[in-house]
């Protein structure tokens, strides 16, 4: 160290001349922003009391600072530049040398920079004097007439989306010093910068931890300044990368130190391995901050000028190096105490100076190569982990979808199964129906063929009938006979008719029979009326005798009246007496005429009476007969009525019966339809459950390209399942088909036909049902599950983890017993 | 101090950016409040002994995360080896409540295969007037995630030692009963017994240091 002072001082006896800079730029350099002016030259004086002004200055700060540092502040670390200034002012003339030497650089960057590029790094490790540090700091990452800076104003009156955060964390950055004291002008333009920042590089924004850069920045220079430094830090110096919002970069320090440590700290890295302990459970702050919130502030300074020429290379040397120095102390500990150790004795330790550990740090073996190849491979393993979670977020998606599916398919599974039963229960009900149908069908089918013996033998009777007049035996067939019966029935009641017809005119001419009757004599008494007649006549002569007798006499008592009269004319003159008694003579002569004229006209009166009452009685005889005749017809016609009711009555019993069997038929067939309309819709639901299971099938295929050998064990079961209904299907087809043929001609055998097939159909829907459906079904689960086990198991390579978290969002365990319940995530 | 414990468990304590989870566990580990503490980069470690029961110590190691969400890539690392977790919000921040949510969706997808027996913390109910979510709501939202809700304050030293035994009474119950076993590479649960260094919040205040991040 010596020596290289040595050479510097010597440089800068070379070139004094050059080593010039105004007063005004010394008066510059005493304030805390020295970089605003640009050095000029000094003359020797003036440098001399330049440099007595700058001890004072600096036994000032140091005051302040050790004050601080009283207060166990994590910035005691200032302590260290007491020391160091402490010593600085007992070598001030080593301190003025190396001052007169930054000035000349100051002055001379770009040609110094290119020559002394050696010179540069070694004077810069060694720390860049306070007061310089703001323009070199500007002059090192080539910050200075930026066109951004003419924009910061700009900046500053607009408002950022981080503001909020940003001012949260002002009063958080750099608390116990005094220059961010809370409302001090320090919060106040950390607060500008970082906003400003925020809005330039709207991808980074605002990142905690970069606000202690920026506070040390300004604890430098101006805020412009400070704020163009870091703009370059970020874009040239990896920090952008690292304070991107996805902080890829230091996952790639962390690896890349982490690979350092395994090269060249073995043990050590065994030793974390063992204990589990990570990286960036202690290194993520010093590469996001520089060290700066994790070692005393001078030390941190001290790096930072460092970071400012050779960037984050620094970072892993210095990390290193506090690595190696407590190698042995670290190997110690577990995990628990090497985060303290990492927390409270390095920082302890380093307050002793940072040269220990700058020195160490150059001693690191850094391979630039080494560290490209593991950048390379760590983008491979971050772009393959990328494309893992893509992956996993891809089977996550997926998986869910697969379970949605799962759970569609279980419910329409269920509703199958559902329907499966319900078919089952409607089979068994249709069995028991067809049982019945059995049933009735085998009494109907006796019933009928009872009819059709009854038939048979109303035919033979109607046979009979028919041969009684034809005199032929024709062998028919019931319906022929049927027809003929009905021809039969027809002329029956044509004939019944007609004979009704003749009835009435019978009956008709009965009644007129019966009227001419009255006036008909009895043809029987016809002979006893002749009989009588003949005596009548006989009478009538012998009236007639006693008449012509009686008319003799009447004429003999005439002749003798007359001669009476005769006699009693003369007489009657002579004797009025004896006229009177001839009168009374002849009067009673005449009385007796008359009398006997009386008698006689009452003979012939008696005599025609007789007459009469005989033909009277001939007359009542004829009347008789004729009832007798009218009587006899119509106890005919009752007969002949009675034997055409007897027929019909017969007749109508055999109608009745053949409207029965027709009857029977009709409803047999009915229920044959009805049955055949059940089997097609069943049928239809068939083809409905096989559209599904193509459409499950389809979707199975879909997941077999996923999933290939669970899959097609699912198709094949579904390809079976597909099979087996339409198996059912052609049996139902051919049933129907069978059905339809047989339908018009419908009979016991074909029934018996009909049901059996349906009967085995039925034992075979069954099978793969009640039997056989079930474990397919179960199949159909186990494939399902197992398929939803692989996928976890590919996409988190965890066969432990618990099937029921996966996707479910949160699941809540319980505890058994307690009160409490508890996010299990 | 050399102490006994039973078993060591493993915390996380998240939350968003400023809901103050540094300052609960310092309170708790330290047993002081600091008005101003640093952004944490990264994750920092605490730890501390609790006495659930007379006699039965449990050691708590706590990890503390950062807040801000470009962080989730360092604290995600952190899930798995943990039994337990405080989700903190902050009741005078209502956004904070909003991302419990995400907190816990964030947890459980980095987890795996383990789980982490959350405790909801509606933090700084000190701040009583500034109160943007109420008790109830968020008794709810912990009910529905099925987790205890307890209000603290790190500032008036509200609930702290609550919260923190709490977890720890139930996660013990937890062990208890076989529901969470200690497995070997997993750091969340471990069975001591075995005499152990810990560092007290005494220890701590006593040391002139502070923890670094």
């Amino acid at each position: 160290m010596a020596s290289q002072v040595a050479t510097s001082s010597s440089q800068v006896a070379t070139v004094p001349s050059s080593l010039q800079t105004t007063t005004a730029a010394s008066s510059t350099s005493l304030s805390l922003s020295p970089m605003s002016a640009s050095p000029a030259k000094l003359s020797p004086d003036e440098l001399e009391l330049l440099a007595k002004l700058e001890e004072q200055n600096r036994l000032l700060e140091t005051d302040s600072k050790s004050l601080r540092s009283v207060n166990g502040s994590r910035r005691n670390s200032v302590s260290s530049l007491v020391s160091s200034s402490s010593a600085s002012s007992n070598l001030s003339h080593l301190e003025e040398d190396s001052w007169i030497l930054w000035g000349r650089i100051v002055n001379e960057w770009e040609d110094f920079r290119k020559k002394n590029e050696k010179q540069l790094k070694d004077l810069v490790r060694k720390g860049i004097p306070h007061h310089f540090r703001a323009i070199v700091w500007q002059l090192l990452c080539d910050a200075q007439n930026m066109p951004i800076k003419d924009q910061y104003s700009e900046l500053l009156k607009m408002t950022s989306p981080c503001e909020k955060l940003i001012r949260r964390d002002i009063a958080r950055t750099y608390p116990e010093h005094d220059f961010f004291k809370e409302d001090s002008l320090g919060q106040e333009v950390l607060f500008n910068v970082m906003k400003a920042y925020s809005l330039v590089d709207r991808e980074v924004g605002y990142c905690q931890g970069s606000a202690f850069i920026v506070g040390l920045l300004l604890m430098q220079m101006p805020e412009e300044e400070a704020f163009c430094v870091f703009v370059k830090l970020m874009q040239d110096y990896r920090l952008r990368e690292l304070f991107k919002p996805s902080m890829a970069e230091l996952g790639l320090c962390m690896y890349q130190f982490e690979c350092m440590i395994q090269e060249l700290l073995p043990d050590l890295h065994i030793h974390f391995q063992a204990q589990s302990f990570h990286t960036s459970m202690y290194a993520s702050s010093w590469f996001l901050t520089i060290f700066l919130t994790s070692f005393p502030l001078s030390v941190a300074t001290r790096i930072f000028d460092i970071f400012m020429l050779e960037g984050l290379e620094i970072v892993f040397r210095v990390g290193l190096a506090i690595l190696q120095m407590n190698q042995a102390e670290l190997i110690q500990l577990d995990m628990e105490g090497m985060l303290q150790y990492f927390q409270r004795v390095i920082p302890h330790q380093l307050e002793s100076g940072p040269d220990k550990v700058i020195l160490a740090a150059y001693n690191v073996k850094y391979n630039a190569k080494k560290m490209k190849k593991l950048e390379k491979e760590y983008t491979t393993i971050k772009t393959k982990e990328m494309e893992e979670q893509v992956e996993i977020k891809r089977l996550r998606t997926e998986n869910r979808l697969l379970k949605q599916r799962i759970d569609t398919l279980e419910k329409e599974s269920a509703s199958l199964a559902d329907r499966l039963i319900q078919g089952q229960v409607t089979r068994a009900q249709e069995a028991e129906e067809t049982y019945l149908v059995m049933r009735e069908l085998a009494t109907v089918r006796q019933q009928s063929e009872e009819a059709t013996a009854q038939l048979a033998l109303a035919q033979s009777t109607i046979r009979d009938l028919q041969q009684r007049p034809l005199l032929k035996g024709i062998p028919r067939y019931t319906e022929e006979s049927i027809l003929q019966l009905e021809r039969e029935l027809v002329q029956a009641r044509l004939k019944e008719a007609e004979s009704q017809c003749a009835l009435k005119e019978m009956q008709d001419k009965i009644l007129d029979i019966e009227k001419r009757n009255t006036s008909l004599p009895d043809d029987t008494n016809v002979v006893r009326l002749q009989e009588e007649l003949i005596a009548v006549k006989l009478r009538e002569a012998e009236a007639v005798l006693g008449l012509k007798e009686l008319r003799q006499q009447v004429r003999d008592l005439e002749e003798h009246w007359q001669r009476h009269l005769a006699r009693t004319a003369g007489r009657w003159k002579d004797n009025p007496r004896k006229n009177a008694v001839s009168e009374l003579q002849d009067e009673l002569m005449s009385v007796r005429l008359r009398e006997a004229e009386a008698q006689a006209e009452l003979r012939e009166t008696r005599q025609r009476m007789m007459e009469l009452e005989t033909q009277n009685q001939i007359h009542s005889n004829q009347l008789r007969r004729a009832e007798q005749e009218v009587r006899g017809f119509q106890e005919r016609v009752t007969m002949l009525t009675a034997q055409n009711k007897g027929l019909h009555v017969q007749l109508q019993e055999i109608k009745r019966k053949q409207a029965e069997i027709e009857c029977k038929n009709k409803e047999e067939v009915m229920a044959v339809r009805l049955r055949e309309a059940d089997n097609i819709a069943a049928m239809a639901e068939l083809q409905q459950q096989i559209s599904e299971l193509e459409i499950q099938k389809e979707e199975g295929k879909v997941q077999g390209q996923l999933n290939n050998t669970d899959s097609s064990q699912y198709i094949r079961d579904l390809k079976d399942q597909i099979a087996e209904l339409k198996h059912e299907i052609r049996c139902l087809k051919g049933q129907r088909g069978s059905s339809m043929s047989n339908q018009p001609a419908f009979d016991g055998i074909h029934i018996v036909n009909h049901y059996i097939p349906d009967d085995e159909s039925y034992h075979s829907s069954d099978e793969d049902t009640g039997v056989g459906k079930t474990p397919s079904h179960l199949d159909h689960q186990h494939s399902s599950i197992s398929r939803i086990r692989l996928h976890p198991s590919l996409g988190l390579g965890d066969t432990d983890s618990e099937g029921d978290d996966d996707g479910q969002g949160l699941v809540l365990s319980v505890p058994p017993n307690g009160t409490h319940k508890h996010t299990t995530v | 101090m050399e102490a006994i414990w039973l078993y060591q468990f493993r915390l996380i304590v998240i939350g968003d950016s400023t809901v103050g989870k540094s300052c609960l566990i310092r309170r708790f580990t330290e047993g002081r409040f600091t008005q101003v503490s640093d952004p944490t980069v990264g994750v920092d470690f605490f730890s501390r002994l609790v006495e659930i029961e007379p006699g039965k110590r449990i050691k708590l190691q706590i990890w503390d995360t950062a807040g801000q969400e470009r962080f989730r890539s360092i604290t995600r690392a952190y899930y798995r080896n943990s039994v337990g977790g405080l989700l903190l919000f902050d009741i005078t921040n209502r956004r904070s409540f909003q991302n419990v949510y995400d907190w816990l969706e964030e947890a459980r997808s980095h987890v795996q295969p383990h789980s982490i027996v959350f405790l909801l913390v509606g933090h700084k109910c000190d701040l009583e007037p500034q109160r943007q979510v109420t008790r109830q709501e968020a008794e709810k939202l912990a009910a529905a995630y099925g987790m205890r809700y307890v209000e603290t304050s790190a500032r008036d030293a509200i609930n702290v030692e609550h919260a923190f035994t709490e977890l720890t009474r139930d996660i013990f119950q937890l062990v208890r009963n076989g529901d969470i076993n200690i497995q070997e590479g997993w750091e969340g649960v471990k069975s001591g017994f075995v005499p152990n260094v810990v560092h007290s919040s005494e220890e701590v205040t006593k040391s002139d240091r502070r923890c670094l991040c």
